[in-house]
């Protein structure tokens, strides 16, 4: 994804600890050591003097992972570590994710990956995914939406695998149409349900008297013309 | 006690038996046939009523009831035989008469046998359950007379004859039918019914099927329709006169299938004098006449009222699209108020103030005045005209009606926030230009507008009347408090408050050197007294009246607007100049400055200056004269052109936009109004509350509101609830 500077901030990760009789905790001994192998996976691609990973170390992750630095799979990461500014993943972010993850090597976190890609089909996660990565693309503090572009791209990268016919027809009308020059989050989230509710492509269940946001009340009626 | 027998009573049979005289039923009898045959003889006046009542009452005493009451049956059945063949014999018109006398006279018989028969009508008659003597007559009479072969089918064929003949115009013998249909009706409604009013009315609808068939090829719509009502009418008479009152409502009905409703169709479009041409001719009587029998028959009315619907829409439709009245909006608006008039009239007056043909005639203007989008502009700016001059000399009772009339028809528009905005552009104008006829009629109308849409549709109207007021007084207070300004040019201001007023874009132009500074002093008067206030001055708006000497000495007074003024007080300084010269000595801008010039040198009567060349449109390289030779009648010559004019096409789109503008923050403050309330609504409700709010001002576009929606979603005004796509949900 292409690196914005981004003035958000994470919420700092939860921990606790347990004291055993001793004076030294014993799960946290273990947690320590676990903690020092997610730590050193993560200095090895963080920025030193940030003390965050930054896009370069992210594509140096992404080629050690043998993925494309755009491909969905970073985007789910991000999802999983819940990271906060697109391009950038903090300590303790990640240490959250790795944790979530049971992973705390490379290899580990290889096949993670995979199941990642499961985890998030699941339609319970589906959803909060697609938000996330709405969200995760807002750089500007209060900035609401995203212009075209960007979203046709994101739309390819999260709902392409799943729903290619949607998303090819919905891009080329979003290229094509002059009336919305970016897309708020409201949009966004109908996208997802105009793919997953409206039989495709010949929209037979649409009702335009129903809620749906004007700018796909206008993309059927464009399918529609194309069509008739 | 002595040795007494016992005695027993005993009762001893008669010694003679006595014997009922066998002949004796038989004797009495023969008493009583022969009275019978007496009476039906009219020969009862010999007879005595005691002597046979006590032989009847004796035969039903003795068990003789049974030989009395079948002999009663023989005897008059026999008598009555004799009367059906003396009937039979009547020739042609005497049947009737002689049917009806024998009538009467049985009647009579009938009587004085009941009384003789009292006693056994009153006690062998219920015992045995048999007929009671009046009603046996009544029925034997029917059997043997009505019911007669020989005398039935010619009965009824000679009633019907008679009402053929009536009907076709000849008079017949009403009492003498009264009698034969009483005697019908006294027989039972089932002889009634069927010897006589089923064959009636079937024979009656065959007539009217022919005769209407008849009429609907050689009569107009009107005449046919006045036959029509002749004939219920006669029907309803006759029915009074001679049948049973039930029969009313079936002949009627009869009459109104045959005549009315099945040519109905027809009728109501019938080329060159049907409904429609009745409506456009104004042809009250006829259209009365169609309204009253097309509500005796199923959906007649309903008929008629789509008829006039449609008409009224289609006259309406052109009336609004026609390109002649488009160019005139007065004549544009009058014509819609004759219309009006016209069918107010036709429902008053032909059709009896009928509730649904009103309905009908509302929703067919609003239909169609909406269908021009201009109706609003033009119809305040015939108010516009109205109040100029139009009203002049009218009295105050006629203002109101005009007015009246004219608040009509606004109220079918639905779009009267673009009214608005046209009407307080016309306003304006009449106030600074001091133009309006009468201030009582503005008011007038102010008070109807908010009457109709509510106060705050009319408070910066109401403001605008304010201001003109206050700056009077401040005008009067300027003069007085500068009273060495006296002999120099006379102020007059108006102050505006800026949201009152129709937003101008603020052009100011050059002054001439004294007006600048009297305008200089009036503003430091002014804001020494309003601290706090801007005020900037709108020269496209004023006005001037200037003294001016011509060539040959001819002296005028000329009323021009202030970018006038300023264009003419150049040549106070210079014969001849050009317009690039004048442009820039009055720096008024490009549009203005040519349709200022033109109006005062291509203007016949108004041509105060000359041009060079003489060409109608102002060209950039055009030099500018005063006019030595201008005359003109009068001493006082308006060259000004502040007049409300219909508006450009490039103005008129600006002004549509600005509307557009202005609705949507009032959708909005209806949206989050409605969801403050509700909480939570689904998207169907909402549009509907919305459009139902906005009402009174104009017709909420659906697209528009969805598109209000989705921005106070964007701005956290509202949301989308997670299980319902349908529901909207207010976040406080």
């Amino acid at each position: 994804m292409p690196p914005r500077a981004s003035k958000r901030k994470s919420a700092p990760p939860n921990s606790s600890t347990v004291t055993s009789s001793d004076g030294r905790s014993v799960s946290s001994k273990a947690k320590t050591k676990g903690m020092e192998k997610i730590d050193r996976l993560f200095n090895s691609y963080a920025n030193s003097s940030l003390g965050v990973i930054d896009p370069d170390g992210i594509e140096a992750l992404c080629s050690d992972l043998g993925v494309d630095y755009t491909d969905v799979r970073i985007l789910m990461l991000a999802w999983k570590l819940k990271a906060g500014k697109q391009g950038y993943f903090t300590q303790d972010e990640w240490r959250t994710g790795m944790k979530a993850l049971g992973v705390d090597s490379l290899s580990k976190l290889k096949k993670a990956l995979c199941e990642l890609e499961i985890e998030v089909g699941k339609p319970t996660n589906y959803e909060d995914f697609y938000t996330y990565a709405f969200r995760y693309c807002l750089t500007e503090e209060k900035q609401k939406s995203l212009d075209i572009d960007s979203i046709c791209e994101l739309l390819n990268l999260v709902l392409g695998a799943q729903f290619r016919p949607q998303v090819d027809v919905l891009v080329e009308y979003l290229k094509v149409q002059s009336d919305y020059k970016v897309i708020n989050l409201d949009q966004w989230i109908n996208f997802l349900r105009f793919c997953q509710e409206i039989s495709f492509p010949d929209l037979g269940n649409y009702d335009s008297a129903l809620a749906w946001p004007l700018i796909l009340d206008n993309f059927v009626e464009w399918m529609r013309q194309k069509h008739s | 006690m002595s040795n007494q027998k016992k005695r027993i009573f005993q009762i001893e049979a008669f010694q003679n038996r006595v014997v009922v005289d066998p002949k004796y039923a038989e004797k009495t009898w023969k008493i009583l046939e022969h009275a019978i045959h007496e009476i039906y003889n009219h020969n009862a006046s010999g007879l005595s009523f005691e002597e046979l009542y006590r032989n009847a009452y004796n035969m039903v005493l003795h068990k003789f009831g049974e030989k009395l009451y079948s002999g009663l049956v023989t005897t008059m059945t026999a008598h009555l035989k004799e009367i059906s063949k003396s009937i039979e014999a009547a020739q042609g018109n005497l049947f009737l008469e002689e049917l009806n006398r024998k009538w009467n006279d049985h009647n009579k018989a009938l009587q004085m046998i009941r009384d003789i028969l009292m006693y056994m009508d009153r006690t062998y008659i219920p015992d045995t359950h048999k007929t009671p003597v009046h009603e046996l007559g009544l029925n034997l009479w029917r059997d043997n007379i009505i019911h007669s072969g020989k005398i039935q089918s010619r009965l009824l064929s000679t009633l019907l004859e008679l009402v053929h003949r009536e009907r076709t115009g000849e008079v017949i013998d009403r009492g003498l039918m009264r009698n034969i249909v009483k005697m019908l009706m006294d027989l039972g409604s089932s002889v009634y019914q069927e010897d006589f009013e089923k064959p009636f009315l079937e024979v009656s609808a065959e007539f009217y099927r022919g005769e209407s068939q008849k009429f609907i090829e050689c009569y107009d719509c009107g005449d046919y329709l006045k036959k029509a009502e002749i004939r219920l009418n006669e029907e309803i008479e006759r029915v009074t006169h001679y049948l049973d009152a039930k029969s009313e409502g079936k002949i009627t009905n009869v009459v109104e299938k045959e005549m009315i409703a099945n040519h109905m169709m027809r009728l109501v479009h019938m080329e060159n004098s049907g409904l429609v041409n009745m409506l456009l001719n104004d042809k009250h009587g006829d259209l009365g006449r169609m309204y009253n029998l097309s509500r005796r028959v199923p959906n007649g009315l309903a008929m008629i009222r789509d008829v006039m619907t449609s008409h009224l829409r289609e006259t309406g439709k052109q009336l609004v699209t026609d390109a002649e009245s488009l160019k005139d909006p007065v004549e544009y608006v009058q014509r819609l108020l004759d219309e009006k008039e016209k069918y107010d009239g036709i429902i008053s007056l032909a059709f009896s103030n009928d509730k649904t043909f009103q309905n009908a005639l509302n929703s067919s203007f609003e239909y169609f005045i909406n269908l021009n989008s201009r109706s609003p502009e033009f119809i305040s700016l015939f108010v516009d005209d109205k109040l100029r001059k139009g009203l002049k000399g009218v009295s105050e009772e006629d203002v109101e009606i005009i007015l009246d009339k004219v608040m009509m028809i606004f109220r079918y528009l639905q779009e009267k926030d673009v009214f608005e905005k046209y009407y307080k552009q016309h306003l304006a104008k009449r106030l600074l230009s001091g133009k309006t006829v009468s201030d009582d009629a503005e008011r007038s109308l102010i008070v109807n507008l908010k009457t109709a849409c509510g106060y705050q549709y009319t408070s910066k109207l109401e403001g605008m009347f304010t201001d003109m007021k206050t700056s009077q007084d401040t005008t009067q207070g300027f003069c007085s408090s500068h009273p060495e300004l006296t002999d120099g040019p006379t102020l007059v201001v108006q102050v505006l408050t800026t949201g009152s007023w129709p937003t101008q874009p603020s052009i100011t132009c050059h002054l001439p050197f004294e007006m600048s500074a009297l305008c200089e002093k009036f503003r430091s008067y002014y804001l020494g007294t309003h601290t706090g206030r801007r005020l900037s001055w709108q020269t496209n708006m004023g006005t001037a009246d200037i003294k001016a000497i011509f060539g040959k000495g001819q002296k005028h007074e000329l009323n021009v607007s202030t970018y006038q003024m300023c264009v003419l007080m150049l040549f106070n300084n210079a014969d001849r100049l050009c317009y690039k010269e004048i442009e820039q000595g009055t720096a008024i801008p490009a549009s203005h400055l040519k349709r200022c010039l033109q109006s005062m040198a291509c203007v016949k009567g108004k041509n105060v200056l000359r041009k060079e060349p003489m060409s109608k449109d102002i060209g950039e390289d055009d030099s500018f004269f005063v006019n030595e030779k201008f005359a003109s009648k009068f001493y006082k010559v308006k060259v000004g052109t502040v007049v409300a004019q219909k508006e450009s096409e490039p103005e008129k789109q600006e002004t549509r936009q600005r509307v557009e503008e202005d609705r949507k923050p009032q959708i909005e403050a209806a949206i989050v109004r409605i969801m403050k309330s509700r909480k939570v609504l689904d998207h169907n409700n909402i549009i509907a509350e919305v459009t139902k709010q906005l009402q009174s001002r104009f017709l909420a576009n659906p697209t528009e509101i969805k598109k209000r929606i989705e921005s106070l979603i964007e701005r956290e005004f509202l949301e989308r609830d997670n299980s319902d796509r349908k529901m909207y949900r207010y976040l406080a």
